[in-house]
């Protein structure tokens, strides 16, 4: 039996969790610092403008590009060289009002048909994108990701109790905010691309909490003499070679996407890795610490109550048993 | 093997079978026109992947309720007048309104304030009094009418589109509204950017021909069509330019049809689609008596003696005498109703029509197909009496070599992220690592089926939809293993911790899904083009997950604990 992580080990998770959930509060926290001055490398998707994509003869470089382009009487573009140098491809870039945007891709082809035949150049892609089409995708998108997770909210709201929802939560906002995080400081294009593969996170990064919650639940019914701390640790420990078996082998997918599927989907699986490693960080660190906290805030709360002789108990929805007297 | 086994292994190979069937087609790439393999149906490539064009348009309804209004308006103050009252002051106010909601504003006499409230109520049920003081009232269109007024524009404008879509050559082009004032265009193969923008972008043409009906008789037009054909070795196929088409048809028959006249054609479409079942020729005057631009409105109304749905149509004053005019020289001929050169009716004149207003009955069929017909030939004589202003919000083009060089990446990419993944587990796992591995091939296998079998369309994201259900199916199988392994280690014989194991798992790994497709459905609402790949692959993929990992993995598991138990092996490899 060939074993990543042996059986019977025993690291202390919970004991560090102060210093690991200062480290993530603190990211987080930067990472919105960072949203406020640097801010996200907003596509045209999301603030409208025009890309033109194409490909030119391998003599040219990106200043003939820009010299043809001046020559042909539009300025103010941007031209960025994209892929490997051999591939000659180029991306033209306008931001602009509507009426100029609807006409740079047939300036550009106009431009480059003047020097070019046909065959020696082509436009691979355009995308315009109208300014007010981009604040609506905009908001769209944004209204989406915050409905997902309130969606996911409920689900775990039921499907666990007020002792597990709130870390399960908090572990798929931080997720979400880490790995926009890293996007910012990248400064990668932020597009209709990446907000899916946001999304798709929000549902994913969520497995791993749900399958360490489920075995923390499943060791205080077997064992209702464990403290909190322990349960915790020992259900994270015997879960944690699954836990990374897992997200190892949803990581190699998308870091062979992002290796060897083209630059059209290279940020996409940029963020999808990205996401994976903060998740399975998190659903370790995270929202297993939550449940302590939660717990340990219930249970005191429970006990002030019961001395100040308060006859009505407040429902408190209870998976586990009462503590033995200690 | 016990008998429930072997029905559940006839269930699987039952639907493998039939899932080979499906994706075989796609994979082998055949020639669907040609092939000789009963299934014809392949996976629809997005427009990122076969290239294409993508746009978004928007509908502008400002000058539409604002002519709605305006023709409301005219139309009561003249019934006033014919009453003998006097409205003065008259205007649409539109500034600081909502764009759908203008109020027509005038001043009255106030004592007569009931007599005019009888009228709106008996005639102008499209309107609502939305203020009224001092002799100055106020007057706004309701809200039924304004949502009728949105979904038939909005419709209108699909039909212009639909029409103009032949000059492309595109075979499966599709058209389709986004929420109340979107129209989504998908043109796949289609990569001229400008010219489809100025031929969509250019208003509707609405022309009312006379219908030579003599020389059609004595030509023969049918035959004569299908000389020329033959002759000049002239057909069209679906996928070409109709109009390229008609336009080479007259240039033949020149000499052969009278000077003045011209072959155009209606053309009969399977409602909604772009596929035609046949079309009519007909021999028309060059001429146009007259164009959209003196046409004011149509609307479906009902004949009063038989109650069948009928097209009622008003035109402008100078219309009218046109219109007059022709109606009175050509009794009994038909008058061909012809939007961007596509006939799409042609009644026969009944009468001398005058008054500039007139009813198009239409011929016989039952209630539906009737009703049917006259809003459809309500929406084309709108289109050119009222074309609304369209502005592109995004345009998308994705060349086809680009489309070409994703697809080989994207699956490429995909192909290297599995088989790692597979080698992986099946090093790891062993025996059972070997069943996963069999059990996600399978997996793969369902998902390109489903695909294929809802017609649901692959793009880019998709495939890393696909890859990415790799990845997450392996965590179920992860989970069952784990738990299976930790049974073992209880010291539990094989097929009870197989038993256990599978059991104990499953809640998780349902739970686990769910989230997943909480937030697949979610991407789905939103998301437009690739995107809504994405998810859709996702979302098939979570079904597929959850099917394999239980029904396939535990059948095969089944089979090889049999063979432990016939060997009496104490020990499983996983």
């Amino acid at each position: 039996m060939l074993e990543l992580i042996r059986p019977g080990i025993k690291i202390d998770f919970v004991g560090k969790r102060n210093v690991l959930m200062g480290i993530s509060l603190f990211a987080v926290i930067a990472t919105f610092v960072l949203l406020f001055t640097k801010g996200l490398n907003y596509g045209i998707d999301f603030t409208g403008g025009a890309e033109v994509q194409v490909r030119v003869p391998t003599s040219w470089d990106i200043g003939r590009i820009r010299e043809e382009l001046n020559q042909g009487g539009i300025h103010g573009l941007k031209v960025q060289q994209i892929g490997i140098p051999s591939a000659s491809q180029f991306l033209i870039k306008e931001q602009g009002d509507e009426k100029s945007l609807n006409l740079v891709s047939k300036h550009v082809s106009d431009i480059l048909g003047k020097s070019l035949k046909p065959s020696e150049f082509e436009i691979q892609r355009v995308d315009v994108v109208g300014p007010a089409a981009g604040s609506s995708l905009r908001t769209s998108g944004f209204m989406s990701m915050f409905f997902a997770l309130v969606c996911i909210l409920l689900y775990v709201w039921l499907r666990f109790d007020s002792r597990f929802a709130p870390g399960a939560v908090l572990a798929l906002f931080h997720d979400t905010v880490l790995t926009l995080g890293v996007l910012i400081l990248t400064q990668k294009q932020f597009d209709l691309q990446i907000l899916a593969a946001l999304l798709a996170l929000i549902g994913y990064s969520n497995n791993d909490t749900i399958i360490v919650y489920d075995r923390v639940r499943e060791t205080i019914h077997q064992h209702p003499e464990l403290p909190m701390e322990q349960a915790v640790n020992r259900a994270i420990n015997e879960t944690l070679g699954r836990t990374i078996l897992t997200s190892l082998c949803t990581f190699i997918t998308v870091a062979a996407l992002w290796l060897f599927g083209g630059k059209v989907i290279e940020d996409f699986a940029f963020t999808l890795m990205v996401g994976i490693v903060v998740g399975t960080y998190s659903s370790i660190f995270i929202a297993s610490s939550f449940v302590i906290i939660m717990s340990q805030y219930l249970d005191h709360k429970e006990k002030r109550s019961k001395t100040h002789g308060s006859a009505k108990r407040r429902r408190v929805v209870m998976i586990r048993p009462e503590p033995k007297a200690n | 093997m016990s008998r429930s086994w072997w029905g559940r292994f006839c269930l699987l190979l039952f639907f493998v079978v039939l899932s080979v069937v499906y994706v075989y087609p796609t994979i082998a790439n055949l020639d669907l026109e040609k092939t000789k393999f009963p299934f014809k149906q392949k996976i629809n490539l997005g427009l990122d992947l076969q290239g294409g064009l993508y746009l978004v348009l928007g509908v502008d309804f400002n000058k539409v309720y604002h002519d709605v209004a305006e023709r409301q308006s005219n139309h009561l103050l003249e019934r006033l007048k014919e009453k003998g009252y006097s409205a003065t002051n008259s205007k649409i106010q539109t500034e600081g309104l909502p764009a759908d909601d203008p109020l027509i504003l005038f001043d009255f006499d106030p004592s007569k304030r009931e007599d005019l409230y009888q009228l709106l109520k008996k005639e102008f049920i499209n309107l609502r009094l939305a203020g009224e003081h001092a002799g100055h009232f106020e007057l706004g269109l309701s809200h039924d009418f304004r949502t009728e007024v949105r979904e038939r524009t909005v419709n209108q404008s699909i039909e212009v589109i639909r029409n103009r879509i032949d000059e492309f050559g595109v075979s499966e082009p599709s058209i389709s509204s986004q929420g109340t004032d979107r129209i989504v265009v998908e043109l796949p193969g289609v990569g001229e950017i400008d010219r489809a923008k100025s031929l969509i972008g250019q208003t509707a043409k609405l022309e009312f021909k006379i219908v030579d009906d003599k020389s059609t008789a004595t030509l023969k037009l049918a035959n004569l069509i299908s000389d020329i054909e033959k002759k000049n070795n002239l057909t069209y196929k679906d996928g070409q330019k109709f109009s390229e088409y008609v336009r080479k048809l007259n240039e033949l028959a020149k000499g052969q049809i009278p000077a003045g006249d011209e072959i155009a054609f209606e053309r009969n479409k399977v409602a909604g689609t772009e596929t035609e079942l046949g079309r009519v020729p007909f021999l028309l005057f060059s001429k146009a008596e007259i164009t959209g631009e003196d046409l004011q409105d149509a609307m479906v109304q009902f004949d009063q003696e038989n109650h069948r749905p009928t097209v009622g149509f008003s035109l402008s004053p100078r219309g009218a005498l046109a219109f007059e005019r022709v109606t009175s020289e050509h009794i009994g001929h038909r008058l061909a109703i012809v939007l961007d050169n596509i006939v799409h009716s042609a009644p026969v004149i009944q009468s001398k029509i005058g008054g500039g207003k007139g009813v198009i009955s239409l011929g016989r069929g039952d209630a539906d197909a009737m009703m049917k017909e006259a809003k459809d030939l309500a929406i084309v004589l709108r289109a050119g009496a009222l074309p609304a202003q369209l502005d592109f919000l995004e345009q998308r083009v994705v060349g086809p070599s680009l489309g070409q060089d994703s697809i080989h990446k994207g699956a490429l990419a995909s192909l290297i992220g599995s088989i790692v993944v597979f080698i992986f587990v099946a090093i790891y796992y062993q025996v059972s690592g070997l069943i996963a591995v069999f059990s996600l091939v399978l997996n793969v296998l369902f998902v390109l089926a489903c695909l294929v079998g809802l017609e649901a369309t692959l793009t880019l994201p998709g495939i890393a939809g696909i890859a990415l259900t790799v990845g997450i199916a392996v965590d179920s199988n992860v989970v069952i293993y784990e738990r299976i392994r930790e049974e073992l280690r209880h010291g539990k014989r094989p097929g009870v911790a197989v038993d256990a194991g599978f059991q104990k798992a499953f809640r998780t790994i349902l739970d686990a899904n769910v989230t997943n497709a909480m937030a697949a459905f979610v991407l789905l609402t939103f998301g437009t083009g690739p995107i809504k790949g994405f998810a859709v692959t996702l979302m098939i993929g979570i079904v597929t997950t959850l099917l394999t990992a239980v029904f396939v993995c535990r059948l095969v598991f089944d089979l090889y604990l049999n063979y432990l138990d016939n060997r009496n092996a104490k020990t499983i490899s996983i």
